[in-house]
């Protein structure tokens, strides 16, 4: 008889286990998978159970009072439909991958260089959305990449120690932010923008590190590992140019605001 | 305006109409903060984090696809909020506090049916249990759990949610649900 796993009745408790009749018979026929799937349910009934302060029906309407204050400076961005560019999933995920590169590339050549000028010839889409408005999103996504690598990387360094560790989910994390990271540098370095080529680069040798590594440490492995990642000051290094371009995004879009009022 | 869907007003806040977006914010204001209360445990956090979530929904107002649903956009949006702060807060080495539960406020619904002094300590303790067991759950594990367990979320659109990927979602919920069952079956298992 094959016992069902305790992965597998956790996915039958929340409707997701394949084979859901096969489990349902099982646990019909056998006692101890029967009992034990009883005493499961029985603690997430327990946790079910906890408490939540209660809001009044007011509270929507203070949340509103407190934040119209803030809203009001900050006028709504118009809205862009990649939907409509892209129709089909597949097609709408490459097109994402190349429209990241375009717009880097076309943001690229209004990247703060402070005291330029420069007027260059705009082609018909450069004329679609301002310089600014390009930069704008480019900070935002760059600050939005950094800040997602430093929060995986701090995720992986408090991960905690208790003989063997896995770092399967930061490593998916990892894969994930590679591919965009990658991008991001190659953009950098055309740009000739040394400083932040440099910290995407080692960025990148960290995710790349972490992804290839064994899901599975023993907690001398992962002592080491984190040592190196100490040591390079990778996570340092990113949270500063996280911040820069942060407070540049912020410039740019009181700019933004000060030109349409 | 009262009558509006939500699809009303997000086409009328994306055109300029502030109150219409207030619309959305009272609407949605208290589930968002059950979510959040959920996931942080700590309620000035949870505020915090509310208003943190409608100014970012504000700004990023462009980007929403209407396919999605603005409640479950908002969700998206509080959920990361949050994970962010459990793990900065991870990091500050400050999770006590993040879930210190407000034991005057929060009302425990394993209370409610007259319970007799015996059952008070027995379900005072599980909830401080429970409690403790949230407390040791990596920030992922949580709002992993919380999605799935309070939420209903299905794994695929927590690891669509979460930027994780769902094989991530899924190992994160089991490994939640582990260290629950760890913690609090002993104790849940002996019910006076």
């Amino acid at each position: 008889m094959n016992h069902p796993t305790e992965e597998q009745l956790v996915l039958y408790h929340y409707g997701e286990v394949e084979g859901r009749q096969r489990i349902e018979s099982h646990l019909e026929a056998c006692e101890s998978c029967r009992a034990g799937y009883q005493a499961l349910q029985r603690v997430l009934e327990a946790v079910s159970a906890l408490p939540i302060p209660q809001r009044t029906e007011s509270y929507g309407a203070e949340v509103w009072r407190q934040l119209s204050g803030q809203i009001v400076k900050t006028p709504a961005p118009p809205r862009i439909n990649f939907a409509h560019i892209f129709r089909w999933p597949r097609l709408a995920l490459a097109g994402g991958l190349v429209l990241l590169v375009f717009v880097a590339f076309l943001a690229g050549r209004s990247w703060p260089r402070r005291g330029s000028e420069t007027a260059p010839r705009m082609t018909q889409t450069k004329q679609l959305i301002s310089p600014q408005a390009r930069e704008r999103v480019l900070l935002q996504e760059i600050g939005d990449h950094l800040e997602r690598s430093q929060l995986a990387l701090i995720e992986l360094i408090n991960s905690r120690t208790n003989g063997v560790v896995d770092i399967s989910l930061e490593q998916s994390l990892a894969r994930q932010l590679v591919d965009v990271n990658r991008l991001y540098r190659q953009s950098a370095v055309r740009l000739g923008d040394a400083g932040m080529a440099s910290v995407l680069e080692d960025l990148e040798r960290t995710l790349i590190e972490i992804s290839n590594s064994p899901a599975k440490l023993s907690a001398t492995e992962f002592t080491e590992f984190r040592r190196r990642i100490d040591t390079d000051d990778t996570l340092f290094k990113v949270k500063v140019v996280g911040s820069q371009v942060r407070a540049k995004e912020r410039d740019v879009a009181r700019e933004l605001a000060r030109k349409r009022s | 305006m009262m009558e509006d869907s939500d699809a009303v007003a997000v086409a009328r806040a994306r055109a300029g109409d502030q109150d219409a977006f207030g619309l959305l914010v009272e609407r949605h204001s208290i589930r968002l903060f059950q979510l959040v209360y959920r996931m942080t445990g700590n309620e000035q956090d949870a505020e915090d984090i509310v208003q943190e979530t409608f100014l970012r929904a504000y700004k990023q107002l462009g980007r929403f696809e209407s396919r999605a649903g603005f409640g479950t956009w908002l969700h998206r949006i509080a959920a990361n909020c949050s994970l962010d702060l459990l793990r900065r807060q991870q990091r500050r080495g400050d999770r006590e506090r993040a879930v210190e539960f407000d034991a005057e406020e929060a009302t425990p619904a394993v209370l409610s049916d007259a319970p007799t002094p015996d059952q008070q300590v027995f379900h005072g303790e599980v909830r401080q249990k429970v409690e403790s067991a949230m407390r040791e759950l990596t920030p992922m594990e949580r709002t992993a759990f919380v999605l799935r367990h309070f939420e209903g979320r299905s794994i695929e659109e927590i690891g669509n949610m979460l930027g994780a990927g769902p094989g991530a979602a899924k190992q994160s919920i089991f490994r939640a649900v582990q260290k629950m069952r760890r913690a609090l079956e002993p104790m849940v298992n002996a019910t006076p």
